[in-house]
C-alpha cells in the first residue's frame, strides 16, 4: 500500500500524466536488510593460549545495496555493518573466553549481467574492524585487541528465479583481503609495556594474504512471503593472522535470518513537492 | 560447514591430551616464551631429554604433575607456576633457604593497636617520631588520596620507614604510584625488554622506564626501605626505583628478585602455567632477577627475636635519626 501511495505521489508530481516508473532513478532504489544469527565459533590466539577455544557466536548484520551513476549505472555500492559477540571454552572446558568484533565494509561492484536471472559482481571493498578476545584465566596477557583495516577483492553471484509468481533471489558473496594495516604487539610484548610505559612503536603492520589469509563468504536467499521479504543466510567468516609469530584465527559459522526492504530514496526537492498527507514527518 | 572457496588455515601445533602430549606442550611453551633460559644458562634441550624418560602413557595425573613441576623447578623462578585443580607447583627457594627477617607478631608491637589503615597500607608514628608504613602486598590498591593523607599525617616525623618485607609483589602500577611520591624529578629507573620471537635470544632492544614525580604530596625527608628475601616481583621493582633516590637507604636483606613480567598459558589438559616473559633491567641494563642488595645488610638477630625486637626496624630508626 505504501509503495502504491509513493508511486501515486510521483504521478501527482509529474504533470505529464503518464506512468513515470521508467524515469525513476535506479541509483535511488536501496535494498536494505537487517539480519541476526547464531552459530559456532572456533578461536585461536597464541598471544593468550595455544589451544583452540570453541563456543557460540551471536551476530547482527545490516546491509545496504544500491546502483550508482558510475559507468552508466553498471556499478553498485554495498555497505555492510556487522557486530558479533561470542563465548567459548578451551577443550577441557575449564577456562573461557569472551570475544567481540564490529566490522564496517564498503564495496563497489561492477555488474556483469548474463541474463535477466543471473549476474556477477566484482570489485574492491574496504573494511575496518575493531574487536577483542578476553581470556578469563590470564594475568598480564588477559586480552588481545583486534584493530585492522583492509582493501579486499569482492565478488558476488546473484541469481533470481520464480517459484510460482514469487521472485526469489539467491546470492553468494566472497571477500578476500589483499592489503591492509593491522595492530599487533610483538611476540612477547605486554600491553603494560605498550599502554602504561608508552612503548608504542612498530605496532601497526602492513598485511598481505600471507600474513592475513582471511576470507568472508555469505550465501543468502531472499524469500518473498506475502508483503514481506525474509532473508535466510549462512555466513562463513574466517578472520586469521600470523604476525610477529603470533597466530590467530576466528572461524565463524553463522546461520542468520532477517528482513529485506526495498526503499526509494527521494531527493529533497522531490520530497518537498509531495503531498503532506504522505508525510509522517 | 566447509567454505566454498578454501584458504590456508592459521593453526597452532596441537598436542594430545596425554602425559606425553602435555609434557611436550609445557616444554614448548617454556622453550619459546620463557625469557631467562640464556641468562640462567639453562640447557632446556637436555632437560627435555632427562624428564621425558619419566613420562609414561599410564602415569597418573598426580605423577605427571610431579614430573612437570620438577621440570619447571630447574628454572629457579618464583614467577613460574603450574596449576592444576588440586595443586600449584612452585619454586620458593628464593626465600625458603634464607632467614625470614620478618615476624608479624613482633611487628604488632611497633604498630600497636592504634595504627591507621589507608588502602592496602598500615601506618603509624613510632615513639621516636619516626613514621612507619607497612605495604604488605602490591596486589592491594592504594589511592592517590590515601597516599596524600598518609604522607600528610606523617609529615611531622623526622624520617619515614617504608616496610615492604614479605611483600610478594602484585601490580606494577601500585608500586610505581608509591615510588613517585619520593622523587622531585623524572628519573630513569631501568629498562624492559620483550621477546620478539621463539628463539632463546630473540629480544627487543631495552626500552627505558622512567619514574615521574607525583603531582600530589611528595616526601622530602629521609626514607629507609625495609626488605627481606620475600620482597619479590613488583616489590623488587619498587626497591629498584627507590634505591636510586638520594634520600633513601635500603635496609635489611637482599630482595628475592623476580624481575620477569609473567605471562600465562595452558596445557591440553587444562592445567595453566605462569612464566617470566619480559625481563626488567636496572639502570645499568643488568638483570635484577636474582634480587637487589640492600645498602645496609641487617638480619634480625636471634637474641632480638627472643626480646621481640625487630633489628631491621631498629637499624632504620638509627639511620633516620642521624
Amino acid at each position: 500500500m505504501r509503495k502504491v501511495l509513493l508511486i501515486l505521489g510521483f504521478l501527482a508530481f509529474f504533470s505529464r500524466g503518464y506512468a513515470q516508473i521508467d524515469s525513476l532513478e535506479a541509483n535511488r532504489l536501496v535494498t536494505t536488510a537487517n539480519s541476526i544469527g547464531v552459530g559456532g565459533v572456533n578461536i585461536l590466539d597464541t598471544y593468550l593460549s595455544p589451544l583452540e577455544y570453541k563456543g557460540t557466536e551471536v551476530r547482527f548484520m545490516n546491509e545496504k545495496m544500491h546502483l550508482t551513476k558510475f559507468f552508466s549505472g553498471h556499478v553498485s555500492a554495498q555497505r555492510i555493518f556487522q557486530a558479533n559477540v561470542s563465548y567459548s571454552k578451551n577443550p577441557t572446558e575449564d577456562n573461557s573466553a569472551f570475544s567481540g568484533l564490529v566490522n564496517w565494509s564498503y564495496a563497489l561492484h561492477y555488474q556483469f549481467k548474463v541474463n535477466d536471472h543471473l549476474k556477477f559482481l566484482v570489485g574492491p571493498a574496504a573494511d575496518m574492524n575493531l574487536g577483542f578476545i578476553y581470556n578469563l584465566n590470564n594475568g598480564n596477557n588477559p586480552a588481545s585487541a583486534k584493530l585492522y583495516a583492509n582493501l579486499s577483492a569482492s565478488g558476488m553471484a546473484i541469481y533470481k528465479f520464480y517459484l510460482g509468481n514469487r521472485l526469489f533471489t539467491a546470492r553468494y558473496q566472497a571477500n578476500i583481503p589483499l592489503v591492509g594495516l593491522m595492530f599487533a604487539p610483538h611476540y612477547g610484548e605486554s600491553y603494560y609495556e605498550i599502554f602504561t610505559l608508552g612503548h608504542n612503536s612498530h605496532l601497526v603492520h602492513f598485511t598481505t594474504p600471507y600474513t592475513q589469509p582471511s576470507f568472508r563468504q555469505m550465501v543468502s536467499l531472499d524469500i518473498p512471503i506475502s508483503r514481506i521479504k525474509i532473508r535466510a543466510s549462512y555466513v562463513f567468516d574466517m578472520q586469521q593472522s600470523h604476525i610477529n609469530s603470533i597466530k590467530a584465527h576466528t572461524w565463524s559459522n553463522i546461520f542468520m535470518i532477517g528482513f529485506v526492504k526495498d526503499l526509494y530514496v527521494l531527493k529533497p526537492s522531490v520530497h518537498q513537492r509531495l503531498s503532506e498527507r504522505l508525510k509522517a514527518y | 560447514m566447509m567454505p566454498l572457496i578454501n584458504t590456508s588455515c592459521v593453526t597452532e601445533e596441537e598436542f594430545s591430551n596425554s602425559p606425553s602430549g602435555n609434557f611436550e606442550a609445557l616444554w614448548k611453551i617454556i622453550d619459546e616464551k620463557y625469557c631467562f633460559l640464556d641468562y640462567k644458562h639453562i640447557n632446556w634441550d637436555s632437560i627435555h631429554t632427562v624428564y621425558a624418560k619419566s613420562i609414561t602413557p599410564s602415569m597418573t595425573n598426580d605423577g605427571l604433575f610431579e614430573v612437570l613441576g620438577g621440570m619447571l623447578a630447574n628454572l629457579k623462578d618464583g614467577h613460574v607456576n603450574l596449576s592444576s585443580a588440586s595443586n600449584v607447583a612452585r619454586y620458593w627457594k628464593w626465600f625458603e633457604d634464607y632467614p625470614e627477617n620478618f615476624d608479624d607478631s613482633i611487628q604488632r608491637k611497633y604498630l600497636k593497636t592504634t595504627y591507621k589503615i589507608a588502602g592496602g597500607v598500615k601506618y603509624c608514628i613510632l615513639d621516636d617520631n619516626i613514621g612507619y608504613v607497612y605495604y604488605s602486598s602490591f596486589e592491594d590498591a592504594v589511592g592517590e588520596g590515601n597516599l596524600d593523607q598518609i604522607l600528610s599525617n606523617l609529615a611531622v616525623c623526622d624520617g619515614l620507614i617504608i616496610d615492604v618485607r614479605n611483600n610478594g609483589g602484585g601490580t606494577m602500577t601500585n608500586a610505581t604510584k608509591l615510588a613517585c611520591r619520593f622523587t622531585n624529578a623524572k628519573i630513569l629507573t631501568g629498562y624492559i625488554q620483550h621477546k620478539t620471537g621463539t628463539g632463546h635470544s630473540d629480544f627487543s632492544d631495552p626500552y627505558p622506564i622512567y619514574l615521574d614525580p607525583s603531582s600530589n604530596v611528595r616526601w622530602q625527608k629521609k626514607v629507609c626501605v625495609l626488605t627481606n628475601r620475600r620482597s619479590y616481583s613488583a616489590t623488587n621493582d619498587f626497591v629498584n626505583s627507590m634505591s636510586l633516590l638520594d634520600n633513601v637507604t635500603i635496609v635489611g636483606d637482599k630482595t628475592g628478585g623476580g624481575s620477569g613480567l609473567p605471562f600465562n598459558s595452558e596445557l591440553p589438559n587444562g592445567w595453566t602455567v605462569r612464566f617470566s616473559s619480559s625481563p626488567i633491567l636496572n639502570v645499568n641494563k643488568e638483570n635484577i632477577e636474582w634480587g637487589i642488595d640492600p645498602d645496609v645488610k641487617v638480619n634480625i638477630t636471634s637474641s632480638d627475636y627472643e626480646k621481640s625486637i625487630d633489628t631491621i626496624i631498629e637499624t632504620a630508626r638509627k639511620i633516620l635519626k642521624k
